[in-house]
């Protein structure tokens, strides 16, 4: 570990600021999820901070930096959810590399609240009432009120999918009970 | 020099040694591993640690401290040093600033010193069997310790002249242990039940590389709980066989206690225990009563079922961290005296369904990790690299009692992370900043770290001010949080070591009285180092923060550069709630807070000198009415609930009209409902079929959903409605909406 040079980590510590998550952790941006994780253990194996006790205190905290970095772009990329709005924040403005953990979470949360009750009042009300038939069992019921959910949100592919197993398994309600 | 590896235990404590490949637990000179950690004072002056000591808990109970890593880094006020001081014979009182302190022999101790006492004793064990002195360790912590407790740890390290090279969690440390130098590629739990905590870690373990995927815990659970259930069925009889209550006599509760451990202790071993104390008591004749019973592993059993159960509760929590099933599992590390109990084993293996590994000392293991990595810090043997997660989640305080997520738990470390604020106040000249850690969104449930006041920005219009706050977390586990005006290089920033614990001029003062001590008996008498410096300003360690003017009081913090914010209509009047603020401190006007033109990383001015002109930080807990003295608003980083949009808002309202409907049946909206809907087939992807499986499990549910959602709702009102609660100065603090924001750009400059 302790072979990583001291230009190399001078010189990334200079960059810090305009690396992006992939960057810095040395992936290219379209690498799958099972990559994340080994490439953090071999960015963190050179740069961890107990792999340079020794170094003279400003590089030591220039090691910080970057250990730093690289587990804050762990923690984003390897959750799925994550990723996906750091990637969308990437495309929309390159020079935004970081992205707050709390923001990753809160939009990610949003996403995926968005497709699990909806986006518009309505779609969220009507999709509500149908899981409330669902429960009761009246399929009849859901099945009109996931459809009117659908009429405000023709692109939530959460109340499509519950309306086609509605649709195609006719006693879907029972197997689940 | 060798470096050494502490387990510094709540109820024992290990030292070891890694030299040329091997691992060496080192014994006293009574051939004992494992040293009880328990301090006596005698009434010379002297102190004894370990068996000996341990052996003067029945006569001596109030001079003889047992079990003071409960309270590490604890405030007096905590449930946990409630529970400490119920079941303990020696004095607990407190200190300045909510401290806890041990009054023992006229001498007044605090918790880090205790703990130095046991510290030294490992380092000198170490010493005689290196035959060397040693001056560096790695010490271990349980995972589950908030910052407060690691400080106080380090500092018992420095109390007792140890360089803490590091601080290892111990599961941490028994992954190591367990798999340094094998070439594994594992994933494994690690259960830890010791005297009084339970941990559990779940650890990838990739040759040199282990990794931390999740850590929970909890503080209050462990061996000595078995004891208490067995102490509880034994008085209860005796109570109502004799109409004698035990456990108002300290020593006959003393007897209790050890007999209740050792019964505990042989049924690891045999089927059945005896319990036998003779003269436990006396009755009203004066003759003495004898307490007999036997016990077997199956009365044990359903005494403490309940108990075993709970750690179980922490495993499904520390598995859904770490988005694991058991299965996905290849062993289970046992850690800790209890686990020794067959009755632990077969519960664990049955949870688990997997291996527990055998080739694990669940007394050592925690030490000899400890000292494989002290080795390899200093270069002595090859490094593997610890990949650890933070066990609490970080936040800080904002208006309406509330505190906001900056960092989640099992979040690697190192990190971190930046968030931005303004000021709240035309012309404000501080914010108050307070830092927490523990999973609720109400303050004062979780474990305040610190509060300190920054001031010493631009005089602007509110809005116009940015702060950027930056939270720390390095591999120790230790917080830093650092506030600083990126937009005027001209004003200081302000470095906060946050501790609950001693300053830095209070451990030198301790460390000076144990030099002194060391060669004569401790004076027995006077005030003691502790106490002679208690009135020394604490808390605020950052220079520049101690020559602050005034904090203004109501100064709360709104985003900087946030689009919606509309400073001028929302807050067109100063805010009325004012009434009743108290004055944080009363810091001398022409103590100008001094200034570094460039450098605004490094801490400015002379605390010493600063501390010296009166400033005064206290720590103010728990005194007055939280919701007024709040200076943050959350960041936006909440987004689903800090929309700047008027679709956020809508949102939120409409949840809960939907969750409500649904809570009372309300009638489906027939006439609405259309039948002309595209059903056409459509392609999931894989994280649509994820959601999909959620959402089915989801739906049984429903309802604990909408009281959570309830309360996540419970605060976020629509924006005119907020205007208007701005505009009447009434509520202002009660709302935590979109008042501030984490600066979604460049967070770091
Ligand atoms: N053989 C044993 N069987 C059952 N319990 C034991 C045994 N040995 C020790 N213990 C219990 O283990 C606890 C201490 O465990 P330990 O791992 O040393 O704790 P800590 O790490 O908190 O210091 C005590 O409650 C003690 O009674
Ligand atoms: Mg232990």
């Amino acid at each position: 570990m302790s072979q990583t040079s001291i230009a190399e980590i001078r010189t990334l510590a200079g960059l810090l600021e305009e690396l992006d998550y992939y960057q810095v952790l040395e992936l290219v941006p379209d690498a799958p999820t099972s990559a994340i994780r080994a490439a953090y253990h071999r960015t963190s194996r050179r740069f961890h901070p107990d792999a340079h006790r020794d170094a003279p205190p400003e590089l030591q905290q220039q090691v910080a930096q970057v250990a730093k970095r690289i587990t804050e772009a762990y923690a984003v990329l390897r959750d799925p959810r994550r990723r996906q709005v750091y990637d969308r924040q990437l495309a929309g403005d390159r020079d935004r590399v970081r992205m707050p953990l709390a923001e990753a979470e809160a939009q990610a949360d949003r996403q995926r609240r968005d497709q699990h009750e909806g986006r518009t009042p309505n779609g969220r009300r009507y999709f509500a009432l149908a899981k409330a038939d669902l429960n009761r069992g009246d399929r009849a019921s859901a099945e009109r009120n996931l459809k009117t959910a659908l009429t405000f949100e023709p692109d939530n592919a959460v109340f499509r999918a519950l309306l086609q197993e509605l649709v195609a398994r006719p006693s879907g309600a029972a197997a689940r009970e | 020099m060798a470096a050494i590896g502490i387990d510094l235990g709540t109820s024992n404590s290990c030292v070891a040694v890694a030299r040329r490949g091997r691992v060496d637990v080192l014994p006293n000179a009574y051939g004992e591993f494992i040293c009880p950690s328990v301090v006596h004072f005698a009434a010379d002056g002297s102190t004894q640690v370990g068996e000996p000591a341990k052996a003067h808990a029945i006569h001596e109970p109030e001079n003889t401290i047992a079990a003071a890593k409960r309270l590490l880094g604890r405030y007096f006020f905590s449930e946990e040093v409630k529970k400490a001081k119920a079941v303990s014979s020696y004095q607990i009182v407190e200190g300045a600033n909510h401290a806890v302190r041990i009054k023992v022999r006229e001498q007044t101790l605090a918790i880090p010193e205790i703990s130095a006492f046991v510290l030294r004793e490992m380092k000198s064990v170490a010493e005689a069997q290196l035959g060397q002195p040693v001056t560096q360790a790695v010490i271990t912590v349980p995972a589950y310790f908030n910052d407060n407790q690691r400080q106080a740890t380090r500092d018992a390290g420095k109390i007792a002249g140890l360089e803490v090279l590091r601080l290892l969690n111990e599961p941490t440390a028994a992954a190591l242990a367990y798999g340094f130098g094998r070439g594994l590629t594992q994933r494994v739990a690690v259960y830890d039940l010791g005297g009084g905590t339970f941990d559990v870690s779940i650890l990838e373990i990739g040759s040199d590389i282990f990794e931390v995927l999740s850590t929970c815990g909890d503080t209050f659970l462990g061996g000595e709980d078995f004891d208490d259930r067995v102490i509880d069925l034994l008085a209860d009889e005796f109570a109502s066989r004799h109409k004698i209550n035990l456990r108002q006599d300290r020593f006959a509760l003393e007897k209790l206690k050890a007999a209740a451990e050792q019964a505990k202790r042989d049924l690891s071993i045999d089927d059945e225990a005896t319990i036998r104390i003779p003269d436990v008591a006396q009755d009203a004749e004066g003759n003495a009563l004898q307490l007999e019973r036997g016990i077997s592993r199956h009365e044990f059993s359903n005494l403490v079922a309940d108990l075993i159960q709970r750690t179980f509760k922490v495993c499904d929590e520390s598995l859904q961290q770490a988005n694991l099933t058991v299965r996905d599992l290849d062993g289970v590390i046992l850690v800790g005296g209890p686990t020794r109990l067959p009755l632990i084993r077969e519960a664990v293996s049955q949870y688990f369904q997997c291996e527990l590994k055998a080739d694990v000392d669940p007394d050592q293991v925690v030490a000899m990790g400890a000292a494989i990595h002290a080795a390899s810090l200093v270069g002595d043997e090859k490094d593997s690299c610890l990949l650890d997660v933070t066990p609490l989640s970080l936040r800080i305080g904002v208006a309406g009692g509330l505190a906001e997520t900056v960092i989640d738990r099992n979040t690697p470390v190192p990190i971190e992370q930046t968030a931005s604020f303004t000021t709240f106040r035309d012309f404000q000249q501080s914010v108050k900043i307070r830092v927490y850690q523990g999973e609720s969104r109400v303050q004062e449930e979780n474990e305040l770290l610190g509060e300190f006041e920054f001031s010493g920005f631009k005089h602007a219009r509110r809005g116009e001010v940015r702060i950027d706050v930056t939270f720390e977390i390095d591999t120790d586990g230790i917080v830093n949080v650092t506030a600083r005006d990126p937009d005027s290089g001209q004003v200081a920033s302000t470095r906060i070591h946050l501790s609950s614990g001693l300053s830095e001029a209070e451990i030198q003062a301790i460390v000076e009285k144990h030099q002194v001590t060391a060669a004569e008996p401790m004076a027995p008498a006077g005030p003691t180092a502790a106490e002679a410096i208690a009135a020394l300003p604490r808390r605020v360690t950052s220079e520049a923060a101690a020559a602050l003017p005034t904090p203004e009081p109501a100064a709360v913090l709104a985003p900087a550069d946030a689009p919606s914010l509309e400073d001028d209509e929302l807050f067109a009047e100063p805010p009325q709630a004012e009434d009743g603020i108290e004055r944080a401190s009363s810091v001398p006007d022409e103590l100008e807070l001094a200034t570094a033109a460039s450098d605004v990383g490094s801490p400015v001015g002379d605390p010493e000198a600063a501390l010296g002109a009166g400033a005064e930080f206290d720590l103010d807990l728990g005194a007055g009415d939280d919701s007024e003295e709040l200076e943050l608003a959350p960041p936006a980083a909440d987004a689903f609930r800090h929309d700047p949009g008027d679709d956020g808002r809508t949102r939120a309202i409409g949840g809960e009209i939907d969750l409500e409907a649904l809570e009372t049946g309300a009638p489906s909206g027939e006439m609405l409902a259309s039948d002309d809907v595209d059903l056409e087939p459509l392609a999931l992807d894989e994280s649509d079929l994820d959601s999909l499986a959620a959402l089915a499990d989801d739906l049984p549910d429903l309802p604990d959903q909408a009281s959570v959602e309830d309360d996540a709702m419970a605060s976020t009102r629509p924006r005119q409605e907020r205007d208007q609660a701005g505009a009447s100065g009434d509520d202002l603090f009660g709302d935590p909406g979109a008042d501030l924001s984490i600066d979604p750009g460049d967070a770091e400059s």
